[in-house]
């Protein structure tokens, strides 16, 4: 297992002296690129170097791709999106994208969906522990860090705390939970993630692991062939130097993403559970009242990383919700819920798009949290699975229970399992 | 290659980020800006669908002349020689210049410069004419100036605010954002409208639906309430405003139910609203239209100043009463002096402005008497350049304009598309617009926003201020207009109008989210809140104003039955130039309707979706028919961006004698199904 797992560090000086972590995954690139393995890589920028200001590029000169190294824990671009909308979903080019693992997870979706192509992409996922909505982010700064925001360098997420360096290279601390519940912090669908190492793209890289090391480090698993074919000969032709990690490395970073989960399941249930307590008629209530502060702006549809069709459902020229009409019926925000909602990667962008702020990456969580745990299905980690509730099994056919009894059917399910086994 | 560009949203006020996608120079795409502080990632319909009407078909790419009765292509040599030839033939009084709410600071800058050094006239105006002349002149004399005197982004800071005449749901949803932050901290909200809007409907605590144009007996009512129960707050009113012994006698001769009886508010609910906004910590004000476009509007804002001074919510972040500009320069052109009264930074005309701008332009005989305001100049002369505007939609009774523009020696019209303004002209000049020039804007709230040019304009499209400087080298002025780039005009302006001295370029590059005048020096952050110490009156003090109740100058009779009011919705524009453009936007809302409720409706046989006929003393227009409780009985709800349903045919040109504004939203109609 440790043969696909490595402790990598660029051999390249330039690109060390800016590194986070040692610059392997900058110098992946620039092996992909320099070497005609991908035309382009999609990454993320800090548009004139506003930290809170990242958005996805299209980088094709391996020598700017240094420009793009390091996190910005405080931008919250849609990358999938770019590779689906604007780089016709990769079908003409060869790319690397770089992503969080919800941009990762995401992809696959419309991989599935046939939006962007297999064949033509390698996914270099990055760890992730949350990410920030900028103006959250430089309030935050100011009122409780009590800095400028423009004197924040970088920061860490880690262990329960946020870390921000700042520019004379001092650095201040403080508990994550602490100033969650201040309502600041992490974006709240980041605060619910589970997922925070993305094993299902090709390259899994992060820091986890390799904070041990004398040099500066990232720690890379190898998820596909695809993954393995490229670092390979990044090693093989010099552009990073691999050691393989110990097995306390491999176990620190197993007990971080532990530990991850663990806070991102409290959350689920400080999120879920006082909406799961409420009684089915007052749950509804509170559903409508936040569906009537929609103005139809479309915002969390074309945020929405899965939705993909050409000539909507919604819009008003398809005659299916009545035209002109604010707040529009609930039938707009269920239909978007029933298209999506077993898809949902939980990246948060429909909220984020959202301009009347209703709380819609939480319905979407819940709702997909729910419906993994009936279909034992996790969105976006495995191409070959199709979403649930667009695929048909044969034993969902055998149901005569119009009112979906679901653990009736588990029952049922399990029950065909082992009669299938047996 | 595919680049993500930041620009500000071209629709209304409040200056809004977002991204255009830009590949090989053309605008494929948007995406959300979620750093800008106004609206964080989020956008009304309106911000989604921001490019689209770039590339209308009927884009005005090349100048055209009227031949024969119909509007050539033409060239700008050929253009720009005829006007000035003709232009120089006319005298001061006969020369007028309408600006636009959507032109850049230095456009309007050198326009109204134009206009005063080598037209020797003041006459020039822009579109606040009809939407905030009110507010100046109301707010003028009770506090001293006539801005928001906040940020936008202090409105969630109120416990109690109080939506005066506005819909912000639909017409500014990124304040609608922040009464709702506001609204979940516990905060009371009242809305005074006559409609029973989506904003009364899902934002307000309370809703004072009043009788049209009767917001003076509320307004005293509230008043009366407060110093009847001792509610006032006493310290300020003693250490920060004058007049309060007038206003208490004159508020003492008010009889509440009679004023009950005129506005149709209940007692009841009145008082509960009186209550709050007098007892609140943070008490913010909002205010539009419904309170300004009456024969009356200045004292209407007089009246809710006056509230707001006896309340004491005046002063500190998050209080005062705000008006609400509806463009993305509606506050800019003003400020750089597009008004008949104003010469840059507010000079009045004929306290010393004239002499003062002698010594900045270098030049003589600038002129001191005021100008004609807006509607006035259609009608009274006879060379008129109309730029970025569309009277034939947006002034009162279309049809008398329609005359007054045929009958001109000269109409120039310089716009993106061949508006209903456009096919009356005599030259068209086509211009670039938004993000195809570069300048400055100021939003709502005083914040100054620079947008780039981020693509070509189409064909031989120019920037305003490029046409105004070559004309006026044409009309032998090429010295004072010498400008070759807007750069070079807004340090100008940073010289001629002082709120801008701090202001640069190269700082509203770097600060997203603008920078709110006044801003004095280079390392001055801008003014969030006005009037912290005093206001802006000649003694620092607020001026309490005594105003009575009148009634709208037209009142519904046995011919025309019903009251009349106008207004604007979600998915479009004012006068749809743009939005009717856009087809997500026009699919929305593709056709002009008009809003009648069920009572009147049974009355007058008329059904949800039916055509029915509107008709008043100026003019007939046909409109599909919304049967909705939206309007109360009695009441006819008009929204003013549809060609095919204009319902400027129908309104009263009178004016508000103070201000020069048309009573809008109040006229006599009546309204038939058309067999």
């Amino acid at each position: 297992m440790s043969g696909n797992m490595h402790i990598a560090r660029s051999s390249d000086k330039s690109i060390l002296e800016k590194a986070e972590c040692g610059g392997a995954v900058t110098s992946i690139l620039k092996f992909a690129l320099e070497t005609g393995k991908v035309d382009g890589v999609v990454t993320i920028r800090a548009k004139n170097g506003n930290r809170y200001a990242g958005v996805p590029v299209l980088i094709t000169e391996p020598e700017e791709l240094s420009e793009t190294s390091g996190s910005l824990h405080c931008s919250t671009p849609n990358i999938p999106r770019f590779v689906k909308e604007y780089l016709d979903g990769a079908s003409t080019m060869k790319l690397a994208v770089v992503g969080k693992p919800c941009d990762i997870r995401a992809i696959i979706e419309l991989q599935k969906r046939k939006q962007i192509d297999n064949d033509n992409l390698i996914l270099i996922g990055l760890n992730c522990t949350g990410t920030l909505s900028p103006t959250t982010a430089k309030e935050m700064f100011i009122e409780e860090f009590e800095v400028e925001p423009t004197e924040v360098m970088r920061e860490d997420i880690d262990e329960g705390k946020l870390v921000i360096i700042l520019e004379d290279g001092t650095s201040k601390s403080k508990d994550l939970i602490e100033l969650e519940e201040k309502g600041v912090g992490r974006r709240d669908n980041c605060r619910r993630c589970e997922i925070n190492i993305p094993i299902f793209a090709d390259l899994a890289c992060g820091k986890w692991g390799a904070e041990t090391e004398e040099k500066k480090s990232t720690f890379i698993e190898v998820c596909s062939n695809k993954g393995k074919a490229l670092i390979d000969e990044a090693i093989e032709e010099g552009f990073i130097e691999v050691e393989e990690p110990d097995k306390r490395s491999i176990q620190l970073r197993e007990e971080k993403d532990k530990a991850e989960k663990e806070r991102a399941k409290e959350w689920k249930g400080r999120d879920f559970e006082p909406l799961l307590e409420l009684a089915p008629s007052e749950r509804l209530d509170y559903w409508i009242r936040e569906f009537n502060k929609c103005i139809k702006c479309y915002g969390c549809r074309d945020a929405c990383p899965i939705c993909y069709c050409d000539h909507c459902l919604l819009e008003a020229n398809r005659g299916f919700v009545e035209g002109g009409k604010i707040p529009p019926d609930a039938v707009f925000p269920l239909t978007r819920l029933a298209h999506v909602a077993d898809s949902c990667i939980n990246c948060g962008q429909c909220q984020d798009a959202c301009p009347m702020e209703l709380p819609l990456s939480k319905l979407f969580n819940l709702l997909n949290t729910k419906l993994s745990e009936v279909f034992d299905y996790t969105p976006g980690v495995d191409v070959e699975q199709g979403p649930p509730l667009s695929a048909v099994m044969m034993e969902e056919l055998q149901i005569e229970d119009t009112f979906l009894d679901m653990s009736s059917i588990n029952t049922r399910l399990r029950g065909s399992e082992s009669s299938n086994s047996s | 290659m595919i680049e993500y560009e930041s620009t500000i949203c071209p629709y209304c006020s409040c200056g809004c980020g977002i991204y255009l996608v830009i590949k090989d120079g053309k605008i494929i795409g948007q995406e959300p800006q979620h750093e800008h502080p106004i609206n964080e990632g989020g956008n009304c319909p309106k911000g989604r669908n921001a490019y689209q009407f770039l590339y209308a078909d009927d884009r005005l790419k090349t100048p055209l002349i009227k031949k024969d009765g119909r509007l050539e292509e033409s060239t700008w040599d050929e253009a720009l020689d005829l006007i000035a030839a003709k232009l120089k033939k006319a005298d001061p009084d006969d020369f007028g210049l309408l600006a636009s709410g959507k032109n850049t600071n230095e456009e309007a800058y050198v326009l109204q410069k134009f206009a005063r050094v080598i037209m020797g006239t003041n006459n020039v105006e822009y579109c606040g004419r009809l939407c905030h002349s009110p507010t100046a002149a109301g707010l003028g004399p009770t506090v001293g100036s006539g801005v928001m005197p906040i940020s936008q982004l202090d409105i969630q800071k109120a416990d109690c605010i109080f939506l005066v005449g506005i819909n912000p749901k639909e017409t500014f949803p990124m304040m609608a954002k922040r009464i709702l932050r506001a609204k979940e901290k516990g905060a009371k909200v009242i809305v005074l409208d006559p409609r029973k809007t989506v904003t009364a409907r899902d934002i307000g605590n309370i809703h004072l639906q009043l009788e049209p144009g009767t917001d003076i007996a509320v307004l005293n009512s509230m008043m009366k309430v407060i110093l009847d129960e001792g509610l006032e707050s006493k310290e300020f009113i003693e250490s920060r405003t004058e007049g309060i012994e007038r206003l208490r006698d004159h508020l003492a001769s008010l009889d509440l139910k009679e004023m009950e009886k005129i506005s149709g508010v209940p007692l009841k609910e009145l008082k509960k609203a009186a209550r709050w906004l007098a007892k609140a910590e943070i008490g913010c004000v909002l205010y539009n239209q419904g309170l300004n476009q009456h024969s009356k509007g200045a004292d209407n804002v007089k009246a809710l100043a006056t509230l707001a001074l006896v309340t004491g919510q005046y002063g500190r972040p998050g209080t005062g009463i705000s008006p609400t500009r509806g463009q993305i320069n509606g506050e800019g052109t003003g400020d750089m002096g597009c008004l008949n009264v104003f010469y840059p930074g507010f000079q009045r005309v004929g306290t010393g402005a004239s002499e003062k701008f002698e010594k900045l332009w270098g030049v003589d005989n600038l002129p001191s008497k005021p100008g004609y305001p807006y509607t006035k100049m259609l009608q009274e002369t006879k060379y008129l350049w109309v730029v970025g505007t569309n009277p034939m939609m947006a002034a009162p009774d279309v049809d008398s304009v329609r005359e007054a523009l045929e009958r001109k020696e000269l109409l120039i019209v310089q716009d993106i598309f061949p508006t209903e303004t456009a096919q009356l002209a005599d030259v068209v000049l086509p211009v670039a617009t938004w993000v195809e020039r570069e300048g400055i804007h100021a939003y709502v709230d005083r914040r100054v926003q620079k947008i780039n040019r981020i693509i070509d304009p189409p064909a031989e499209a120019k920037p305003d201020w490029w046409i105004v400087c070559q004309l006026a080298e044409r009309m032998g002025y090429k010295s004072k207009f010498d400008f070759s780039s807007p750069g070079e005009i807004f340090e100008e302006i940073r010289r001629c109008v002082p709120p801008y001295k701090g202001i640069t370029y190269e700082r509203l590059e770097k600060t997203v989210g603008g920078i709110q005048w006044p801003c004095p020096t280079e390392d001055h952050p801008g003014t969030t809140t006005f009037f912290t110490k005093k206001f802006n009156t000649p003694d620092g003090l607020g001026h309490l104003q005594v105003v009575d109740y009148r009634p709208q100058a037209e009142q519904p009779d046995e011919d025309y039955p019903y009251v009349l009011t106008t207004g604007r919705s979600i998915f479009h524009y004012h006068t749809g130039s743009m939005t009717r453009r856009t087809p997500k936007l026009n699919d929305e809302t593709p056709k002009g309707f008009c809003q009648i409720n069920p009572t009147d409706a049974v009355a007058e046989k008329i059904r949800n979706g039916d055509k029915v006929i509107l008709k008043t003393r100026r003019g007939s227009i046909e409109a599909e028919a919304h049967v909705t409780d939206e309007v109360p009985k009695g009441l006819v709800f008009l929204p003013f961006h549809f060609g095919e349903s204009c319902a400027n045919k129908l309104t009263n040109p009178v004016l508000d004698p103070a201000c020069g504004m048309p009573e809008y939203k109040a006229c006599a109609v009546k309204i038939e199904v058309k067999t």
